[in-house]
């Protein structure tokens, strides 16, 4: 019983993605496009590796999905090594590629067909009905989960950007991998189609503790990360929660007014929170509460406003600081 | 171990069953595409030699002319069916063949049956424009040349394997050598224009295109016991079977080499 619960608990914490010294140069390339990148991803974790274009989001992202080979450095992907056992690797994770890989001249049913065969779900047969009945219910009851079933023997070129990237999404997850790789899933998508399918991948997270690793230029679709990492020119700035990055870069603040802003300034500047004049008061805290602040105004204030950092705000300052020092050193 | 070569095969069929599928689906743009090439070399370019320069040869031209455009369209056609593999790897459902956990080899196998099955439809394209324009083909004719269609398929794949392989990181060089190689082994293998007598550099690259012996292999079944056997085959169909098969496993070994090699190490 013991023994078991051990093994459960060491299955738990041990990583299903280990990164350790990731090094890549491409050919005829001076600089490394991954220089010594290092990291873990438990098991059922969000993960999300950030940074600006050229940072190295995507050859990483190729790396671990066995499509380009490092130079040098241990990689090990849902328990398999990814230099001897690529295959193994490929069998256990799923991947949602920047640009779409769909085939748009077959239908939405005939896309999900040939990703089975390929993974060795399902044998293939040349019609949907010749395939087996349980391949059968599951694209059916997939495709009313995801709103199209009307559509699911239409030519996917028929298709909205939106229901082509959750289509990739359902056929990505028809072998069950344990990881799912979405190398910027949401670029070209408008805002409203970018909601759903991230409602969608939340619930594919939720149910079925599938670990996703996420690289995007949205920094917003990061914020319900577990972890993210940031990465600049191949090397790593920041590892840990969305909280734990915006926690020590960004302060928080109240934006304040009143028709007697001279009354409120010498009020604030009395019992001294740090206070900077930007158009409005700007009250900045850490330790004290917005409402700690607010109870001790008498003047009549006209305008209110609570700042809470964003994970994009924290990103930005953390990249850009980085520039910084690379431009002093 | 068994069920692992079940598993491989079952993915070269689905590789192949897709580029079918593409093909029907498509199927107003496959058929002139199957039907352009016969009818600008076959009926107009081979028709115009044929007019111009076909009297007193002894043979009939357009049936010589037919077998070589079969030999040639076949490599081509299947070759460009591999090569495709790279000219859309960047984008489609391409990049998910190369994730998926299949081997190379099979990814490369079942491209050279797809690409086999869809020129297929090319030799029937062949066949209605000989009836079309009158060059005699007899149903034993169209036996001889079907015997030896499993060898152009073979050759056309090994051929596209190596241009994979060599030009495996680009897209454009491959659409570019593709192009390259097809029309010099059009015209130097014999396909429209006898090579029978070619002398010096000619001579040379002649014997350099393995389309050459392609093209001797079908005429000399084609042709065999028959009084034009003699001037328009240059070697014994065995010989031209040996070379041909020989240069098609080195093309699959080295071009499947470079293909895996150069897939990862960009």
């Amino acid at each position: 019983m013991l023994r078991t619960a051990l093994v459960d608990a060491r299955q738990d914490y041990e990583p299903v993605i280990h990164v350790e010294n990731l090094v890549k140069r491409y050919r005829h390339s001076e600089t490394a496009a991954v220089d010594g990148l290092s990291f873990d991803v438990r098991p059922g974790e969000f993960f999300a590796l950030l940074g600006p274009n050229g940072a190295g989001k995507t050859t990483t992202i190729s790396i671990l999905t066995t499509t380009l080979a490092k130079t040098s450095g241990t990689v090990n992907i849902g328990g398999y090594d990814l230099d001897r056992q690529a295959k193994d690797v490929r069998q256990s994770i799923g991947i949602i590629f920047q640009n779409p890989s769909l085939d748009l001249n077959l239908t939405a049913e005939e896309n999900i067909r040939f990703h089975v065969s390929l993974y060795g779900i399902y044998g293939y047969r040349p019609s949907y009905s010749m395939m087996p009945r349980s391949y059968r219910e599951r694209v059916m009851e997939l495709a009313q989960v995801l709103g199209f079933a009307g559509e699911i023997f239409k030519p996917v070129k028929t298709f909205s950007g939106g229901m082509k990237r959750k289509l990739e999404i359902v056929r990505s997850l028809m072998h069950d991998p344990k990881i799912l790789f979405l190398d910027e899933p949401t670029q070209g998508l408008d805002a409203v189609s970018r909601a759903s399918l991230w409602d969608y991948l939340q619930k594919v997270h939720r149910e079925k503790k599938t670990t996703i690793f996420l690289t995007t230029h949205y920094i917003v679709e990061a914020e319900g990360a577990d972890r993210v990492c940031i990465v600049n020119r191949g090397r790593m700035l920041f590892s840990g929660s969305p909280e734990a990055m915006k926690s020590p870069m960004v302060g928080k603040y109240l934006l304040l007014d009143a028709e007697n802003r001279d009354s409120l300034r010498s009020e604030l500047t009395g019992f001294g929170p740090e206070l900077m004049e930007d158009g409005r008061l700007k009250v900045r805290f850490s330790e004290s509460t917005p409402q700690d602040i607010l109870s001790q105004i008498k003047t009549p204030l006209s305008f209110m406003c609570l700042h809470e950092p964003t994970l994009e705000e924290a990103y930005i300052e953390l990249v850009s600081n980085g520039h910084e020092e690379e431009e002093v050193s | 171990m068994k069920v692992s070569i079940q598993r491989e095969f079952n993915a070269a069929v689905t590789i192949c069953a897709r580029d079918v599928l593409r093909f029907v689906r498509d199927w107003k743009n496959s058929l002139l595409f199957s039907f352009f090439f016969p009818v600008a070399f076959l009926a107009i370019l081979g028709g115009t030699i044929g007019q111009n320069m076909g009297a007193g040869l002894g043979y009939d031209y357009m049936q010589f002319a037919l077998l070589g455009t079969v030999a040639n369209l076949l490599v081509q056609f299947t070759m460009m069916g591999v090569t495709s593999l790279i000219e859309e790897r960047e984008n489609g459902f391409t990049q998910e063949i190369f994730v998926s956990p299949v081997s190379r080899y099979s990814i490369l196998f079942g491209k050279i049956l797809g690409g086999s099955l869809t020129s297929a439809v090319s030799l029937i394209a062949l066949f209605t424009v000989s009836f079309a324009i009158g060059i005699p083909l007899s149903l034993a004719g169209i036996g001889c040349i079907l015997l030896v269609t499993p060898v152009l398929f073979l050759l056309g794949g090994a051929m596209g394997v190596l241009l994979s392989g060599i030009f495996g990181s680009s897209p454009k060089a491959v659409d570019r050598a593709t192009i390259m190689v097809m029309f010099p082994q059009m015209f130097l293998s014999g396909a429209l224009i006898p090579v029978k007598n070619s002398t010096g550099v000619l001579s040379v690259l002649v014997h350099l295109m393995p389309a050459t012996y392609l093209v001797d292999l079908l005429r000399g079944v084609f042709y065999q016991g028959t009084p034009a056997y003699g001037q328009v085959v240059l070697y014994n169909p065995i010989f031209d079977l040996i070379i041909s098969l020989a240069i098609a496993i080195v093309f699959l070994v080295a071009g499947t080499y470079l293909f895996v090699r150069s897939e990862r190490n960009r």
